[in-house]
């Protein structure tokens, strides 16, 4: 018994060394990329490479300040929220409808909008360019608003479609026979209830809005260029601007992944919607 | 809703009937003569060529490295949210920073693995210059970005199972490899089918990674059938043509979701 005991507390301190050390090399290029946005250019460029330097904070001053970044994380947060608060409302009714259905006439939508979720977003990006330009409207913000909701408006449907899942018909019955109308049911008994499920759309949203990229390249211009955009444009050729570029690298990544301590209990839930459950 | 959907792909069949160059106020009906340009193209084949072997590396890496970190964190008893956490990072942060910090990597002379090799006088291949590298490239990138995804999904799954079951099998004294041969793989077979089918349709819209890394480059190695839409429609300003491109891969996209449905439904059929 005690042999038993032994081998398996020497089992999972292997697999626990095993996976820090994949952990580990897995973020190297984290690390590395955090390590050059405060080394100066004398010690980015070393070989081999420097581990121990003077660390500095003047390329994260200069990319938000001096190099417009602020400016695009402006962009990008008035897109992110204008989705957001455009795609969660609509998604929660949606769903909510749904989930009161019976199942056999809400399964074929709900395969509908799953099919819709994969589409090649390249497909829905030319139409969305064409209109655009006839109606004058790249460069402005409600053009990719419209094309975030539109990409990002089945996955919310899905979401909430599976809390309010959770939540038992009896409820509806009880207030109707208390006199509530459809709308109250909704928005005084029910949507109270599934608040995380509003919070982690919510948040999902706005990842997707802010992680976005394709749409974001082709839609947006000068002035409303959010920042997958701006650093894409930015990094990678010219050598002797790593320095800003991984600063400007980093601090986008920041906000995501505090996002990403809130909704990390529900990751499973939103990442995995339907793979699971089928 | 789903009007909003419809409406601009319907616009891109309809575009895609047409001879249109952006910019011209010309747009000539030709119907499906883009289509018919187009299957005859070397270069739309090619491309088709590479993402299929893009999607076929990257969902094997995917699947054999999710796995194996999913059943390893199944397994450990403690601290596996710090582990999650940290190995949810690449899938998490913008696509396009991640694929930056991969370039920074890669870069011939000053990455981090040049760098490193040329200290112990190994001189490096062009990571991202030479056809064949590039793509390897291309793949370990979907691979850094997606394989916590799977990861999850499969953990996910494994926290699903009757715990009964692999207890009954333990006593009767099989060992791990048999529980996860004969046990654990058959029963989690309709989520590797569906993540798999998640993960190819994901592959046709690969996008960010490319654009970033190698820009479909050196010449077209890495050019998915995505890169050339975009570069169809928005670098060359052939909307029809580029449309009926995207309508192209809608058809394979179709395809592949109608063979795993089919599969996933049989699969579910036998099982239950």
């Amino acid at each position: 018994m005690k042999t038993r005991r032994l081998a398996r507390m020497r089992n999972q301190t292997l697999l626990f060394v095993a996976l820090t050390i994949f952990t580990f090399v897995n973020l190297v290029p984290l690390i590395w990329a955090a390590l050059t946005s405060v080394k100066n250019p004398a010690d980015a460029f070393t070989i081999p490479p420097t581990i121990f330097f003077q660390p500095t904070i003047e390329y994260h001053r200069e990319v938000w300040l001096d190099r417009g970044f602020v400016r695009y994380l402006i962009n990008s947060l008035i897109v992110s929220a204008g989705t957001v608060l455009i795609s969660v409302p609509i998604g929660s009714l949606a769903a909510y409808g749904l989930s009161r259905m019976p199942q056999r006439r809400a399964a074929p939508i709900l395969f509908g909008l799953f099919t819709i979720r994969m589409f090649p977003h390249m497909l829905l990006a030319i139409p969305f360019f064409v209109m655009g330009s006839f109606l004058n409207m790249i460069d402005t913000y409600p053009l990719l608003i419209l094309a975030l909701v539109a990409i990002n408006q089945p996955f919310t449907i899905w979401l909430m479609y599976s809390f309010f899942l959770d939540i038992p018909r009896d409820l509806d019955e009880a207030a109707a026979i208390d006199g509530c109308n459809l709308w109250q049911t909704f928005r005084i008994v029910i949507l109270p209830l599934v608040r995380p499920g509003l919070t982690v759309a919510a948040l999902f949203s706005l990842l997707l809005s802010y992680n976005e990229f394709l749409f974001a390249l082709v839609l947006t211009g000068i002035k409303t260029k959010t920042l997958p955009v701006a650093i894409a444009s930015f990094g990678g050729e010219d050598v002797s601007d790593w320095s800003i570029s991984a600063a400007g690298a980093i601090g986008i990544m920041l906000p995501i992944v505090v996002i990403m301590l809130f909704v990390q209990r529900h990751l499973v839930r939103g990442l995995t919607i339907g793979a699971v459950k089928g | 809703m789903t009007v909003v959907l419809l409406w601009p792909l319907g616009y891109a069949a309809y575009l895609s009937t047409f001879d249109y160059y952006l910019g011209s106020r010309e747009m000539r009906f030709v119907g499906l003569a883009n289509y018919a340009q187009l299957l005859s193209e070397t270069r739309l084949w090619q491309s088709l060529w590479t993402t299929i072997v893009i999607a076929l590396g990257s969902v094997g890496v995917e699947f054999a490295l999710g796995f194996v970190l999913a059943f390893a964190l199944y397994r450990l008893t403690f601290s596996v949210r710090v582990f999650m956490i940290l190995l949810f990072l690449p899938h998490i942060i913008t696509p396009v920073v991640a694929t930056l910090f991969l370039k920074w990597i890669l870069t011939s002379n000053w990455g981090l693995v040049d760098a490193t090799l040329m200290t112990f006088n190994i001189g490096p291949p062009d990571w991202l210059g030479d056809p064949v590298w590039a793509k390897i490239c291309v793949i370990l990138a979907d691979a850094w970005i997606f394989t916590p995804f799977v990861m999850l999904v499969l953990y996910a799954a494994l926290q699903a199972l009757d715990q009964a079951q692999i207890e009954a099998a333990s006593i009767d004294g099989a060992d791990s490899w048999r529980l996860i041969r004969h046990i654990i793989l058959p029963s989690l077979v309709p989520v590797i089918v569906f993540t798999v089918s998640v993960r190819l349709m994901d592959v046709f819209r690969f996008f960010d990674s490319v654009y970033v890394l190698t820009g479909g480059g050196p010449g077209t190695a890495t050019e998915t059938i995505t890169m050339y839409t975009y570069q169809l429609g928005f670098q060359l300003l052939q909307v029809g043509k580029s449309s009926a491109l995207g309508i192209i891969t809608l058809i394979i996209v179709a395809a592949i979701i109608a063979t795993f449905s089919h599969i996933l439904q049989r699969s579910y059929g036998r099982s239950g």
